[in-house]
């Protein structure tokens, strides 16, 4: 299989006033074609913030400070503004989390959809109203040509939520990233959304990445799956290993938590997300792990292959098959 | 809500503000001192004259009948005659309107035409320079006292420069430094409006959609960050022409520009009261109806409000 | 009600924690802010200038001596004599305690009128809100100074008429204001929990809602400074404000318009002395602005 993007060492820093928040630190992982990778992390674990870097979305005070994202052979990271440009929303887009919000209030939603394939392809959005209600009706909108012309107040969250999507598709990317699509939506709506995603993704051939708190939704749609804690990676390979023998103790939390809750509150795992301004020396999530020693305390865990994917836990030995 | 009950309701309001202001300044007019017959008899009028006077006017009746001749009187558009000049108050209103509207027409849009760049820029850029230097200026334009700067003007460009003319009106160049002085006063407010909005438009979240559609910087201020924008600036510049409207009093004093504003200090210093009363009256008219009017402009901008008004 | 009781005290000191945290934090953000600390004690030095000249001035400010009328600043006479060779320095320390003083106490009484209005409109809803917010909209519905010089007017020339003019000019929009922000609390836990514990509506008022809105007051009070001393000079220099010979900054002006061209420090030095004492309190007002909770912030504006 072929890798689509690549990335090597990342780190994403946020400059505060107090100090510099390692939202995403020291990150590295591949993407092939046609998959489903999904990542999976509480609030501030930076996987949202690792979505807005591949798509080329960091604002001020956030900064790219290191590595590399190799899309399609291509270092994005050397890109101008203007190369750029000509990537996001045609080769990579993003579908955001909050469809009440991502939507502009003062234009129709056939105008932004079109918007999109006007930005890739010139002239002004009124050229493109069909091609809008086209793909309009490719996210299942019922009654797309009456619907182009509502403004995004009139329409329900998972109708926002299937033009935002719509407004990805419009160029027909490789890259698709996800980015909490569902979160936001009723439990009822948040399937058929999810569903829709994946068949777009088949049709269109693209690749996805899927950000989500809801690791056991990850299990049902993901090929591969990342869990992030406090900006690093600490466990990393198929759903079929995750799902079978999830190693990481905060995996293993993650599952847990979410079996009673759908919030994914983390129950089991008390405490909260260290500050990322000045973490904890050694593993990062160790002020919560139930297994953890003095090691984990002194020393960072590296990522290390242990029985099929990577994990970064002292608690298990390279190549080992557990703990 | 229908646009037809939207209006009607809003009209209400707007009728319901009118009435309240109406019986404000009727009220402040009675407790003038000096009795308004006397005033209008002059001073050898007999005391028989005057009775006949107050009771022509109407004065020996309940004060709440006489504010409803009042107001049955300014729905007719008669609002009273002018001591001065023994003519209809609405007369003299008139006949100054023009170079009032000009006045505020001209401020208006240099201010805006000013304010809006500066505002859009100091937003964009918040560190440069040269944004600190325009919070400077739109926060020393709220401190200025406006007659002093007049005057300053004046002696810059009339006295010493001999550029303009210092007062009166007549040609274009009687214009200009009464409506930059204006204009001035006006910015600050505007520029400082202007800024927070397009800060608090560029940081919402539908500017990430447009940005990751790849759509080009300058689309995404103009459609994104600009329109959504526009609401405030709107508000705050329907608010400064309805206040002009009602003539810049302090500016076309100094200026001597023959408008509303001046025409109110006149009748104040002539205890031409009909006048005064008639000019404040007028005022408040023109604000609440410009006012009213800004209601039905949010909707051309927003469409969440104009479903609440249109639809 | 037992319990009630519990949780209300509780929230009380939980609530005295965090507002001591907040002062603190307040005075800090203060102190950092240099144009706020400068605008404070250029304040303190205009108002001990203006309290000075109840004991000493370099000259009498009224003594008028035409032999010596216009002279330019000199050793003798820092600021220059005016029109009627009085001198300018002696007639601004003089001249402080009108416009200082008419600006503070019609902004005091401003406020005092708007906190009980807005509280009440506040606090009760319904139709008291609805008749109390009518009447503050038709004040609203008058340019500030069309408001002013109506009332002046009516009223008639002097101290008493401007600082009553000014005053009503004001208060609405502190009703509006503190009338917003009582709405923001009025729905609190410790509202509710003195509500339970049958504290009457006079003392839920003044103890507990009244102090929630003294920040916002304070703010809009120290923007409402720099704007009424503009509205009180202007009115004085249109003739209307305090009158001659009293050296209001504002008259003062208006008495030197007509030598402005052969003299133009007589117009130019009280108009400085209005600028920076406006100036300054609008400096104040945004350091105080800065300090204060972001949620309220949105509610005050400039002038």
């Amino acid at each position: 299989m072929s890798i689509v993007l690549d990335v090597r060492n990342l780190k994403v820093y946020y400059e505060l006033g107090n100090g510099v928040v390692k939202a995403v630190d020291n990150v590295s992982f591949q993407l092939y074609k046609g998959e489903v990778l999904g990542i999976a992390g509480e609030s501030g674990s930076g996987k949202s913030t690792l979505g807005q870097a591949i798509a080329g979305l960091i604002r001020p005070p956030g900064r790219i400070v290191g590595g590399q994202i190799l899309f399609k052979g291509k270092n994005l990271l050397e890109l101008s503004e203007s190369e750029w440009r000509k990537i996001r929303g045609k080769e990579i887009s993003v579908i955001f989390q909050d469809p009440n919000s991502y939507l502009n209030p003062v234009y129709t939603v056939g105008f932004q959809v079109a918007e999109a394939v006007e930005a890739h392809n010139g002239g002004s959005p009124k050229h493109y109203i069909h091609k809008a209600i086209e793909l309009l009706k490719m996210v299942r909108i019922a009654d797309a040509p009456r619907r182009a012309v509502n403004y995004p107040f009139q329409l329900s969250g998972g109708m926002k939520q299937r033009v935002l999507t719509s407004i990805a598709i419009a160029n027909k990317p490789e890259l698709i990233i996800a980015d909490e699509p569902t979160s936001a939506l009723d439990v009822t709506v948040q399937a058929e959304v999810v569903e829709l995603l994946l068949e777009l993704k088949k049709e269109l051939g693209s690749s996805m990445i899927f950000i989500t708190h809801d690791l056991p939704l990850l299990l049902e749609i993901a090929d591969r799956i990342m869990v992030m804690y406090a900006g690093k990676i600490v466990e990393l390979g198929s759903s079929h290993h995750i799902r079978n023998n999830p190693l990481h103790p905060y995996t293993r939390g993650l599952l847990e938590s979410v079996r009673y809750e759908r919030k994914a509150k983390l129950k089991s795992i008390p405490g909260s997300i260290p500050s990322l301004i000045s973490p904890p020396p050694g593993c990062r999530f160790a002020p919560r792990c139930p297994f953890a020693y003095e090691k984990c305390r002194k020393i960072e865990p590296p990522l290390k292959q242990v029985d099929g994917r990577l994990v970064a836990c002292h608690l298990f030995n390279e190549g080992g098959n557990d703990g | 809500m229908s646009l037809g009950k939207f209006i009607a309701k809003r009209a209400f309001q707007a009728f319901v503000t009118l009435i309240g202001a109406l019986l404000v300044v009727f009220l402040i007019m009675r407790i003038l001192p000096g009795d308004p017959a006397r005033l209008i008899a002059g001073p050898e009028a007999s005391w028989e004259d005057i009775e006949n006077i107050r009771k022509m006017l109407g004065l020996d009746k309940p004060l709440y009948i006489q504010f409803i001749e009042y107001v049955k009187c300014v729905f007719k558009g008669d609002f009273g005659k002018s001591i001065k000049y023994g003519t209809p108050v609405i007369n003299e209103i008139l006949a100054r309107l023009p170079y009032t509207v000009l006045l505020a027409v001209a401020a208006e849009a240099i201010a805006v035409a000013l304010a809006l760049p500066l505002g859009v820029y100091s937003a964009l850029k918040p560190n440069s320079t040269l944004s600190r230097f325009i919070s400077a200026i739109s926060l020393f334009g709220a401190s200025l006292p406006i007659f002093w700067l007049a005057l300053i003007f004046i002696y810059i460009f009339s006295a010493k420069l001999k550029w303009l003319p210092s007062f009166g009106a007549g040609s274009w160049k009687h214009l200009i430094l009464p409506s930059f002085t204006l204009a001035l006063l006006l910015m600050g407010n505007l520029t400082r409006i202007t800024r927070s909005s397009v800060m608090e438009a560029a940081s919402m979240n539908h500017v990430t959609t447009a940005v990751a559609k790849g759509l080009d910087n300058g689309k995404v201020l103009r459609r994104h960050v600009l329109r959504v924008s526009m609401i405030p600036i709107v508000t705050i510049m329907g608010l400064q022409i309805g206040s002009l409207l009602g003539g810049a009093v302090i500016t076309e004093t100094v200026f001597a520009w023959p408008g509303i504003g001046s025409l109110l200090i006149d009748s104040i210093f002539y205890r031409d009261y009909p006048l005064a009363q008639g000019i404040i009256l007028f005022i408040v008219l023109a604000f609440v109806i410009v006012n009213l009017a800004v209601d039905f402009i949010y909707g051309l901008i927003d469409p969440r409000v104009r479903s609440r008004t249109w639809s | 009600m037992e319990l009630a009781n519990t949780r209300y005290n509780n929230v009380l000191s939980q609530i005295k924690q965090e507002k001591t945290k907040r002062r603190r934090e307040l005075l800090e953000t203060l102190r950092k802010n240099k144009w706020a600390l400068a605008s404070l004690y250029i304040i303190i030095a205009l108002c001990a200038m203006s309290l000075v000249s109840f004991i000493y001035t370099p000259y009498n400010p009224f003594q008028f001596n035409l032999a010596i009328a216009r002279q330019p600043p000199s050793l003798s006479h820092p600021l220059g004599t005016d029109e009627l060779g009085r001198d300018i320095l002696s007639r601004i320390m003089y001249g402080g305690r009108y416009t200082l003083g008419i600006s503070f106490i019609s902004v005091t009484l401003g406020a005092l009128i708007g906190v009980a209005l807005g509280i009440l409109a506040g606090y009760n809803g319904g139709k008291v809100d609805t008749v109390i917010m009518r009447i503050v909209d038709i004040m609203l519905a008058f340019p500030t100074i069309l408001l002013a010089i109506a009332l002046v007017a009516a009223v008639g020339q002097g101290v008493k008429s401007l600082i009553l003019a000014i005053s009503i000019t004001t208060f609405p929009v502190y009703a509006r204001l503190v009338r917003g922000t009582v709405l923001q609390i009025v729905n609190e836990d410790y509202i509710t929990a003195a509500k339970l514990i049958g504290l009457s509506s006079y003392k839920i008022m003044v103890k507990h809602v009244l102090p929630n809105t003294m920040s916002v007051v304070i703010v809009q009070m120290s923007y409402y400074m720099g704007l009424s001393i503009l509205l009180a000079s202007a009115l004085g220099f249109l003739g209307l404000g305090v009158p001659p010979p009293k050296p209001e900054w504002g008259t003062m002006i208006g008495g030197g318009r007509i030598y402005f061209f052969s003299a133009p420090h007589i117009v130019v030095i009280p108009g400085i002395f209005i600028f920076i004492t406006s100036l300054a309190f609008n400096l104040l007002g945004d350091g105080l602005r800065e300090a204060l909770d972001p949620k309220l912030r949105g509610l005050l504006r400039r002038g």
